[in-house]
């Protein structure tokens, strides 16, 4: 048998549902469509959609692969889908309460005790639990695929954390937006209802605040594969994004570590796996869990979805047993078969395999590291003996799989219209109280295979995905939970439950944003004056050089054959560099990453913009002498920088979050002043007004200079305005001012009480700046000197309070065990 | 029968002040057959603020408990009184071992609490070497209880004793290249080396008679709580054998919970929050009771 394409029939006629959209798209027309497609593109990657792939250096944050063309299901069989798959989702969340309860099951020889007592997932210490609403599985998601002959199968259940319904979401946006005429003529139906289900069903779940419950999403971290999807669905669904280190059990119930104290948790959206929730009673070697969480739901005090424990269903050697668990607890017949799938535990089973391993797929029972998924048709005649031995040597660790022939479906690629293998994942929700059954995502993310002739549908292979289109008979429903496009979203509660890991990183955005563009700022400066053929005549560029000692960035003595102009290549371009530019700005997108639920798109795209503006380079010598190159980028850079700043100013609200990156941005300037100061003028140079003047221009200080003094230099008037000056918003004194302002806002602390702010801006106030520029007999202006230090101590203690007083849950968490 | 006097204490001394720690004890007892507990308690200092009993998966004693106030050491002190009885005379249960495997292997619905010991667990995870190892006890035919027994004294004899060898976290195979270990090792090592064979074994945590009678050598391992492993046998029962010692326990060992391996049932876990370096020390002391002693203080004085 052929393959089976979704859009077209064999003789090549177009399939009813896929009539209307393909007549649209051929109005388009393939130029049209690579047009819009591009702004598209264009507008994923300033979304910053991505997607981790594990193992591969580059992997981290790879871009997401999304196609112009939905796939289309014909809605009378979808509604085929939706019942088979709420009958499914039923079946498992019945098959868990028997396994982690009574286990009947097993004493009746309905489901082979192995898959359960042999796996890592069946978590013992769940066993007994009573669940609100009784409910394990609350989220379920189904990857379906076609054979050659039109069935659809279930080819693996997702009862762990289910990923992709925020990828879905993102598509469906996407998609909409590139091609809204199309979208609105289709019919489709919307996705949002879905989602306030699953909000629904959430809050539903809430054992004590029912009126107001607090819902985390509880997500493993930055390095997570899916991770962009957890940032994403928190903002969408309005919850608070959290890692464990966030959440704390007191009296056995959950809080979230935030600024303004404790706040209990009421139901935890889990996107971690669940042996890594408990250091305590789960796996202990985890890093990533909450100790005493188990016993926090064993008292009723959390609701988790899922449930601690829906993980070991993910086996493909249930699917074998569903038929028979299905009659038996449901007393009706399966309705969606799943693939043919046999484990090697059961002895009829195991014979089907060893007799036909060249046609199966082989995969492992239990969750396995260090085993891949095997296929038959791939392997060697000593190969297969090979597989043959280990499945015989250890029968209960395999299943076989019969290899389906994936239906294909059109993808967009290279201007034009390619057939690809593709799977669908299917995404069902608990619906709000007990035995009121599931919700089914009206669409849900497919996947494509990354060649025609791959049958491997994988985005960790490579692959792409599509958004999924079902038509509405009805008129659509236009709900929407998404802020119209284009705002900030920013936290909308007050900002007290902002957590305190979250407020350490905002704090380090601050800083690293701010050091990046001083550095830019110095480079840009020196750059400009090595681009001017008569540099050696500028007593200034060894100063400024020299600055850059003090900012702990350039050591002559580290390389000494190197040129200036070689020199300030590496400082820039150099990714190698610990100290350089490029490492700064990637410090300042790791720390963005890490808190980008709580930032707007718009400052995502800024922060994405940031890496593009001067790109990298490993070997950056031979780069010396393109400097007249690097200044339009560096110009480029401050602007960015700028923008950052104005939303950062203009968008963010005055909560604590933008408190805490706005005094790292004022730590850091102020310091930054310092050290070129320290740099420029603490030892008086021979010719000191070109000095002075490019302290004012990397400074950014040189209009409000000239307005006031014209064009006489001196140093006393410069350190005035760049230190003293409050009303200058370069100065050190308008930093100070800015962070004592921050720091009456926040909750007090006990070290921020006392702290020495308010005396150092009164001695600021006090000093006469002709006696701090004072030079004595040595060429050295000793004042300025001890000024300078001082302000530089008062700085570092503001900044040990803050990182005390407001983040100390940076405190790890350790086992204790006692040797028997 | 013996009269035994149980005392357990685990301080833990902080460098600095730990604010939080979430805990697990198996300390208090579980009913087990020859044993009769007059009384068992479990005093913690500081007085948690959240103290749970419950059941585990396997029906020993669980105590939950956190601390919530800054402390600098936290002292856990088991104490318990207990008569233990003889165990009955060796089994003479003479069935082939094969047969015991392929009754494991048959799923049958009232074998399942002895199949679930069958299985690999997070620290029985054998490998080939392991396996063969343990293979070269079990010929054709020859009755379990035969088997085990020598497997019990190959590994006495096989492996050194050494507290300094391992910790808390070392697998079979280190254990099986070291070849050595303490009670944990040889009870993780015997269990691996028997569900490789497809037999039902559990670990036991418990405790050894610290003073021996007059005369009589001190058993190893008598100065911390103790481990042993237990081997189920068709028509006779779980059977024990303890391989740190070489013997099948009678009234010197006193058992208080069972599981898979250690992680089932270590007798103190913890989470603790920050707290610096920390230092643990741990005495168990099990004296038999001068019962006609104690009996005579109890007569009325005249």
């Amino acid at each position: 048998m052929g393959l089976y394409d979704e859009m077209e029939e064999a003789d090549g006629a177009v399939r009813s549902h896929w009539m209307m959209f393909s007549t649209l798209l051929d109005d388009l027309g393939p130029r049209d469509l690579e047009r819009r497609w591009e702004t598209a593109k264009q507008l994923i990657h300033d979304n910053g959609v991505t997607y981790n792939v594990y193992g591969d250096p580059a992997g981290m944050d790879r871009p997401w692969n999304l196609d112009a063309i939905p796939m289309l299901f014909d809605p009378a069989e979808w509604a085929r889908v939706e019942t088979a798959l709420i009958q499914r989702a039923q079946l498992l969340d019945m098959l868990l309460a028997d396994i982690y309860g009574p286990q009947r099951l097993l004493r009746e020889g309905l489901l082979p005790p192995e898959l359960v007592f042999a796996h890592r997932g069946f978590l013992r210490a769940m066993h007994g639990a009573q669940l609100p609403q009784g409910r394990w599985l609350h989220k379920y998601a189904a990857d379906i695929g076609r054979s050659a002959d039109g069935q659809l199968w279930v080819i693996g259940d997702r009862t762990q954390a289910p990923s992709g319904a925020g990828y879905a979401l993102e598509n469906r946006l996407v998609i909409s937006r590139a091609l809204p005429d199309v979208f609105r003529d289709c019919r489709v139906r919307r996705l949002a209802l879905f989602f306030r289900t699953m909000r629904d069903a959430l809050e539903s779940l809430a054992p004590w605040n029912k009126e107001n419950p607090r819902i985390v999403l509880l997500t493993p971290g930055p390095f997570n594969e899916t991770y962009f999807e957890h940032a994403y669905l928190a903002r969408y669904l309005g919850y608070t994004l959290v890692e464990g280190g966030d959440l704390t059990v007191r009296d056995s119930k959950v809080y979230l570590k935030t600024l303004g104290g404790l706040q209990q948790v009421d139901v935890i959206l889990r996107r971690q796996d669940d042996e890594f929730c408990d250091p305590l009673e789960l796996r202990t070697d985890s890093a990533l869990g909450v100790a005493g969480l188990v016993q926090a739901v064993r008292s009723g005090n959390v609701a988790l979805a899922n449930a601690l424990g829906t993980g070991l269903l993910e086996t493909p050697a249930l699917m074998m047993y569903l038929p028979r668990l299905c009659r038996h607890l449901l007393g009706e017949d399966l309705r969606l078969p799943s693939v043919g799938a046999y484990w090697c535990g059961d002895g009829a089973a195991r014979g089907h395999v060893l007799a036909n391993l060249q046609r199966m797929v082989i995969k492992p029972t239990f969750p396995n590291p260090h085993r891949e998924v095997v296929f038959g048709a791939g392997l060697s005649q000593e190969g297969l003996d090979e597989l043959r031995s280990r499945i015989l040597h250890s029968p209960c660790d395999f299943v076989g799989e019969e290899q389906v022939t994936l239906s294909t479906a059109p993808v967009f690629t290279a201007g034009r219209v390619e057939p690809r293998h593709v799977v669908l994942r299917a995404h069902l929700s608990a619906r709000p109280g007990a035995d009121s059954g599931y919700s089914v995502m009206p669409g849900g993310l497919t996947r494509f295979s990354a060649s025609a002739d791959s049958m491997i549908v994988s985005m960790q292979r490579g692959g792409g995905s599509k958004d999924t289109w079902i038509a509405s008979s009805g008129p659509v429903d236009t709900f929407s939970l998404l802020a119209p496009a284009g705002t900030a979203i920013e936290i909308s509660r007050a900002g007290g439950d902002l957590p305190s890991r979250v407020a350490d990183n905002l704090f380090w955005l601050g800083r690293y944003t701010e050091r990046s563009e001083a550095l830019v700022r110095l480079a840009r400066g020196i750059a400009a004056r090595l681009a001017d053929q008569n540099f050696d005549n500028s007593p200034e560029l060894s100063v400024l050089f020299s600055t850059l000692v003090h900012h702990a960035i350039y050591d002559p003595a580290m390389d000494a054959a190197l040129r200036p102009e070689e020199w300030l290549a590496k400082i820039l371009m150099d990714e190698h560099y610990a100290n350089g530019l490029q490492s700064a700005l990637n410090a300042v997108y790791r720390t963005a990453s890490l808190v980008r639920d709580r930032m707007s798109i718009d400052t995502w795209r800024i922060i994405n913009r940031i890496s593009q503006d001067l790109p990298g380079h490993s070997a950056p010598h031979e780069l010396g002498a393109q400097l007249n190159e690097i200044i339009p980028g560096l110009d480029r850079l401050i602007l960015t920088f700028a923008a950052f700043g104005g939303l950062v100013m203009e968008s963010m609200t005055r909560g604590y979050a933008w408190r805490f990156l706005d005094m790292g941005r004022r730590i850091e300037r102020a310091l930054g002043t310092i050290a070129l100061l320290r740099g420029s003028l603490v030892n008086e140079t021979e010719r000191e007004p070109p000095v002075l003047e490019g302290v004012l221009e990397v400074a950014d200080s040189s209009m409000t200079y000239r307005r006031r003094y014209m064009a006489t230099l001196q140093a006393a008037p410069v350190v005035d305005l760049l230190v003293a000056d409050a009303g200058n918003p370069r100065a050190v004194a308008f930093q100070l001012d800015r962070l004592a302002e921050h720091l009456h806002a926040l909750p007090p602390t006990e070290v921020s009480a006392g702290l020495p702010l308010h005396s150092m801006m009164e001695s600021l106030d006090r000093c006469d700046l002709r006696d701090v520029a004072a030079v004595d007999g040595q060429g050295h202006r000793p004042a300025l000197e001890q000024l300078l230090n001082s302000l530089s101590k008062t700085l570092h203690i503001i900044s040990d309070a803050i990182s005390q007083g407001y983040m100390s849950h940076t405190v790890t968490s350790r086992q204790l065990a006692a040797n028997g | 029968m013996a009269l035994y006097s149980i005392t357990h204490v685990t301080r833990y001394t902080y460098e600095e002040a730990v604010p939080v720690c979430h805990n697990v004890a198996h300390l208090l007892p579980r009913a087990s057959p020859g044993h009769e507990w007059r009384f068992a308690s479990v005093e913690i200092n500081p007085i948690p603020a959240v103290r749970a009993e419950r059941e585990d998966y396997f029906g020993n004693r669980q105590i939950f408990f956190a601390i919530q106030e800054p402390h600098l050491q936290l002292e856990v002190t088991a104490r318990g009184q207990v008569r233990v009885h003889p165990r009955a005379g060796l089994a003479t249960s003479s069935t082939a071992w094969e047969e015991v495997r392929d009754l494991c292997a048959t799923r049958g619905a009232e074998l399942l609490d002895e199949m679930q010991f069958t299985f690999a667990s997070p620290y029985v995870q054998w490998t080939e070497a392991v396996a063969a190892y343990g293979r070269e006890s079990f010929s054709p035919g020859r009755p379990l209880v035969e088997a085990v027994l020598e497997l019990t004294s190959r590994i006495h004899r096989d492996f050194a004793y050494d507290t300094k060898s391992t910790t808390v976290s070392t697998t079979l195979p280190e254990v099986m290249k070291a070849r050595s270990g303490v009670c944990q090792d040889f009870a993780h090592l015997q269990i691996g080396c028997l569900r490789a064979m497809g037999l039902a074994a559990r670990y036991i945590s418990g405790y050894l008679l610290t003073t021996p009678p007059p005369e009589k050598p001190r058993l190893v391992g008598a100065d911390a709580s103790h481990a042993w492993v237990s081997v189920w046998i068709p028509g006779v029962g779980w059977l024990d054998v303890d391989p740190t010692n070489n013997l099948v326990p009678s009234d010197k060992h006193i058992s208080i919970a069972f599981g898979r391996d250690f992680g089932d049932v270590s007798p103190l876990r913890g989470v603790v929050l920050g707290g610096g370096r920390h230092v643990i020390e741990v005495s168990v002391d099990v004296a038999p009771v001068e019962e006609q002693c104690r009996e005579s203080r109890q007569l009325p004085n005249f």
